[in-house]
């Protein structure tokens, strides 16, 4: 199992989501975030006068994974999300070691 | 999915929960069916058979639980119906299972939550994908313009158990009330959703990897043409219109329904859930299991066939009974219709953008249907369905009496030339009446080449090859543009289109060659239609040398006077020359729709344009080089007066192909950057060119440099189409790579162009290291190969006076520029000119190289083919 934390554009959540649903991913947990990668935010004008907006709204959408899954999720992630632009965000996988459904006990794959 | 109350209960830790005795042994037995369902699958592959037995397995399932989980009170006005696939009692491994709880009121609906709930849980811890509804009798009844999915869906209804005198309200009165009060609505709407579903797929039958549920041609077309019968029929007054239609369809969508319901259950089992593509290696275990085929295993590529065989036949049929009711029911496209029935004529009158014989005996002469169509290909309109089946009645009759000679081609002349030729072709052939007329074309009918880059049939490819041609005077791209004037000028436009007709009918023989093969059944379709003499060498010419000018493009330098010259003496005459270059421009783009880049179509214009030269000067190319070369030179002394001897210094020694080959600016800017070289020994040009992107490196001799520029451009994800290296005599180096940006990461990040050419500075000057970025950019690339491809190393050492070729064909991989420079480089070669090109899994690089400014010994050349050979089976990917 693998765990994706994806941070996209909030525009692109849509796509993202119909993109992973297309795979078959079954459940994802999604929370508004807020953040700067390489780009550091942005310079916008209030009444004539300068100041920066150093971290930009997010989407981080997480989920787990299993395994044969990952590649092909990360290629619907990268799809969907992708405008080209600086600030289309990144996605960071890591090893699950268990996951366990707690109504029933069912544990590894089975409690995805 | 909603929880229902459970008894709070602590689990010891460590020790799974104990589920209820009842729900193990139900979910036991429903895998155990399962199981024994999957197996009669694999041993008999019937998909009818096996969605039928599902089904019943999944009514016994939800019949238990409804006895479990409602009481009797809970059970009155209350009933379960089965909904969607489920109702139609075809019911996929893995497809989701609708249920429709009717009630008779809102009360009842609020009853049953709880056990709703816990019946639903039941069959999600089974492993069904349960999608469950609560409607009262009175929702059903209303259309919801947001919700199409349910109303259709209840078309499909069935009662499982519950209160049958309420399923019967719904069935017998509520439902043909609701579809006969909004079938205007309902057909609009399905026939959007339909168009909007086409559309995610380009709306086309033609993929690689095609999607047997909804692609265009796929199941849910099917279920589309069965909606809309059961819409008219139930609609009062419109019984009759698609009725006959239907009827005729009836085997052939009968047929794929079978053919698409056993392969779809096979990819159900084969992915372990409900996706529907049709994968690469899909296909091969669909026909090594001969699934569908009805005759036992089969080749993959003749399993496609079949396969685009049975989508050709749903899509034709279900395209039809759309157009027919959308068009019976919008007033602005009748009005539309209208003014276009004005081309009608005495023999063929056009309704509502289809054509219909006025005389019904005219569909059984075989001048009368030829004529009907040139009417077609001259108008663009399509067959109706009368017409359609008229001529199916009369296709006996057609077959035996259809000309195949001189008077075949007086009409097919016609036909060709008239601007809706690929129409009136799809449909002479959809009625095989095209296979009749020229039999050559037989061995092509829906032939599928698989090879990942061939996208359309044979014939398909065909036809589009032949509406590409007809397309280009309204061509929006600039660099397609000089083409139109072209076909405008040409002496016999219609000999092109016959070449087009049969350039590829030799695919569909034995034999690796198809060129061959097509010339012979060429030659025999333009003897039998009695062709002028001159006119057929023209046809067998064009048929000959189709793919000519491509390997040109692809192999050599279209610099090098010696190209110029070996393909205007191989073609002859500027006519040809002509012809040639549009047949192989509309064979380019009906491969793929990204087959044709602007950088190639702009490559083919300029290869004409210098060949027709030649002829128009009937003089050595290299002479008409000099001249150019001349000019050049003195257009850069114009625009830099003050520094002649030192651009002079600056030209010495460059190769001869180097002033041909850029405009004076380039020229001038180059020498430009030679001269800041002292400030700044690593100088860089960066700008858009024709959709790709050209970068010019201009520094002092270094070894290597070649490798590592294109070593950079990879680890930035750039792919490379083409490369040239000049060095003058005081060994200042001048490289330009030309690079299609993938990501478009400098087209939209403008800092971006900034960053890539400090980049590049640092890795020339080498104060970064390159090993790193090209590793992660292996990694991201890294991806199985579907079809393997065989690595061939060719040399020519007589197309150019000073370089040895080498024309290396081989599987496309990550970073195979960078592989095999830095072996050229090992080896101690240069590289004067690079042309890559890629389609689908092969790669075609071709290298103009030398060793010390000389040709290559033959010693050498083994050493670097050796070397090579070792290098590209070490980098090979993996299969899947």
């Amino acid at each position: 199992m693998t765990k994706l934390e994806t941070v996209i554009q909030p525009a692109k959540f849509d796509a993202v989501k119909d993109a992973l649903i297309e795979i078959g991913v079954e459940g994802m947990t999604v929370t508004e975030v807020r953040g700067h990668g390489r780009q550091k935010g942005h310079t916008e004008f209030y009444r004539g006068r300068e100041y920066t907006v150093d971290l930009l709204p997010k989407v981080k959408i997480e989920m787990v994974l299993p395994d044969h899954i990952v590649d092909r999720a990360v290629q619907a992630i990268t799809t969907a999300a992708r405008t080209g632009k600086i600030g289309d965000g990144k996605i960071f996988l890591a090893r699950v070691d268990e996951a366990i459904r707690i109504r029933n006990d069912d544990r590894g794959e089975n409690a995805l | 999915m909603s929880t229902g109350p459970h008894p709070p209960e602590l689990p010891p830790s460590k020790v799974p929960i104990a589920t209820p005795v009842p729900d193990l042994t139900l979910r036991n037995n429903y895998r155990q069916e399962s199981q024994r369902i999957q197996h009669d699958f694999g041993a008999i592959g019937s998909g009818l058979a096996s969605l039928s037995s599902r089904t019943r397995l999944v009514d016994t399932l939800a019949l238990t639980l409804w006895e479990q989980h409602f009481t009797e009170v809970a059970r009155g006005g209350c009933s379960l119906v089965a909904l969607g696939g489920f109702g139609r009692s075809e019911l996929f491994p893995y497809s989701d299972i609708d249920l429709l709880f009717l009630t008779e009121d809102n009360a009842c609906g609020d009853r049953i939550k709880s056990a709703i709930s816990s019946m639903c849980q039941t069959m999600w811890d089974c492993g069904l994908r349960v999608s469950p509804c609560v409607r009262t009798l009175a929702d059903c009844g209303r259309f919801d313009q947001n919700n199409l999915e349910f109303t259709l869906s209840l078309l499909d209804c069935r009662f499982l158990c519950g209160d049958q005198p309420l399923f019967e309200r719904l069935h017998a009165r509520h439902l043909p009330q609701l579809i006969a009060r909004e079938s205007d609505a309902l057909l609009q709407s399905l026939s959007e959703m339909t168009q909007s579903r086409h559309q995610r797929f380009g709306n086309t039958i033609f993929h690689l990897e095609p999607n047997l549920k909804d692609g265009p041609g796929g199941l849910r077309d099917c279920h589309v043409a069965q909606w809309i019968g059961m819409i008219v029929a139930l609609s009062s007054g419109r019984h009759d219109l698609v009725s006959v239609r239907q009827n005729s369809a009836h085997g052939e969508m009968l047929d794929a329904m079978e053919f698409l319901c056993s392969s779809r259950c096979y990819l159900h089992y084969r992915h372990g859930r409900d996706d529907n593509s049709v994968t690469w290696a899909a296909q091969e275990e669909l026909a090594a299991r001969g699934i569908a085929t009805g005759a036992g295993a089969v080749s993959p590529a003749e399993w496609m066939r079949i396969y685009f065989r049975h989508a050709k036949a749903v899509h034709r049929n279900s395209s039809q009974l759309l157009g027919q009711v959308s068009r019976e029911r919008s007033s602005l496209y009748r009005s539309f219709q209208h003014w276009r029935s004005r081309v009608s004529n005495s023999e063929f009158s056009v309704v509502d953008g289809r054509v219909y014989f006025q005389q019904a005996a005219d569909a059984r002469e075989a001048a009368a249907v030829l004529r009907l169509f040139t009417f077609m290909a001259h108008h663009g309109v399509a067959l109706s369905p009368e017409a359609e089946r008229r001529l199916n009645d009369a296709h006996l009759r057609l077959a035996e009496t259809l000309p195949q000679d001189q008077y075949l081609w007086q009409q097919l002349r016609e036909i060709l030339t008239l601007p809706h030729a690929a129409n009136a072709l799809r449909a002479m052939h959809s009625l095989n009446l095209l296979t009749r007329a020229v039999p050559e074309f037989e061995t092509i009918d829906v032939l599928v080449l698989r090879d990942l880059y061939h996208r359309y049939t044979v014939d398909e490819h065909t036809f589009m090859a032949i509406e590409v041609l007809h397309g280009l005077k309204d061509e929006k791209y600039p660099s397609l543009q000089p083409f139109a004037q072209l076909v405008s000028e040409l002496e016999h436009p219609e000999l092109l289109f016959l070449a087009l007709l049969l350039h590829d009918t030799g695919k569909g023989l034995e034999g690796a060659d198809h060129v061959h093969g097509s010339l012979q059944l060429a030659a025999s379709a333009v003897e039998r239609m009695q062709l002028s003499e001159e006119d057929a060498a023209t046809v067998c010419f064009l048929v000959a040398n189709h793919l000519e000018i491509s390997s040109t493009l692809r192999r050599r330098d279209i610099y090098d006077p010696t190209t110029i010259r070996e393909l205007a003496d191989k073609i002859g005459a500027p006519e040809r020359l002509k012809l040639l270059t549009l047949l192989t421009l509309a064979d380019i783009k009906a491969v793929n729709p990204e087959a044709l880049t602007p950088w190639k179509a702009e490559n083919l214009w300029r290869l004409y344009t210098r060949t027709a030269g030649y002829f128009d000067r009937s003089a050595d190319v290299e002479g008409s080089d000099a001249k150019v070369s001349r000019e050049v030179v003195e257009k850069v002394m114009e625009l830099l007066p003050t520094q002649r001897s030192e651009v002079l210094k600056f030209l010495e020694g460059l190769p001869q192909r180097y002033l041909p080959s850029h405009s004076p600016e380039q020229v001038a800017q180059h020498f430009a950057m030679a001269g800041s070289l002292a400030a700044e020994p690593v100088q860089l040009g960066l700008r858009p060119n024709s959709g790709q992107h050209e970068l010019t490196v201009v520094t002092g001799d270094h070894p290597g440099l070649f490798r590592t520029l294109a070593g950079i451009l990879y680890a930035w994800g750039m792919d490379i189409t083409k490369a040239t290296a000049f060095s003058n005599r005081s060994g200042v180096v001048v490289d330009t790579f030309y690079f299609k940006d993938r990501f478009r990461t400098l087209e939209l990040n403008p800092p971006e162009c900034e960053r890539f050419q400090r980049f590049v500075r640092e890795i020339l000057m080498r104060e970064a290291s390159l090993d790193r970025l090209l590793e992660s950019r292996l990694k991201a690339d890294h991806k199985p190969v579907k079809l393997s491809v065989q690595t061939h190393l060719r040399y020519d050492d007589e197309c150019s006076s000073r370089s040895t070729l080498l024309e290396i064909v081989t599987q496309d991989r990550p970073g195979l520029l960078h592989t095999i420079s830095a072996t050229l480089t090992t080896e101690e070669c240069s590289i004067e000119v690079a042309l890559i090109d890629t389609e689908g899994p092969v790669a075609h690089d071709v290298f103009y190289i030398t060793c010390d400014g000389h040709k290559l010994t033959a010693e050498r050349m083994r050493a670097i083919e050796w070397a090579l050979t070792a290098e590209l089976a070490d980098t090979l990917p993996s299969t899947w």
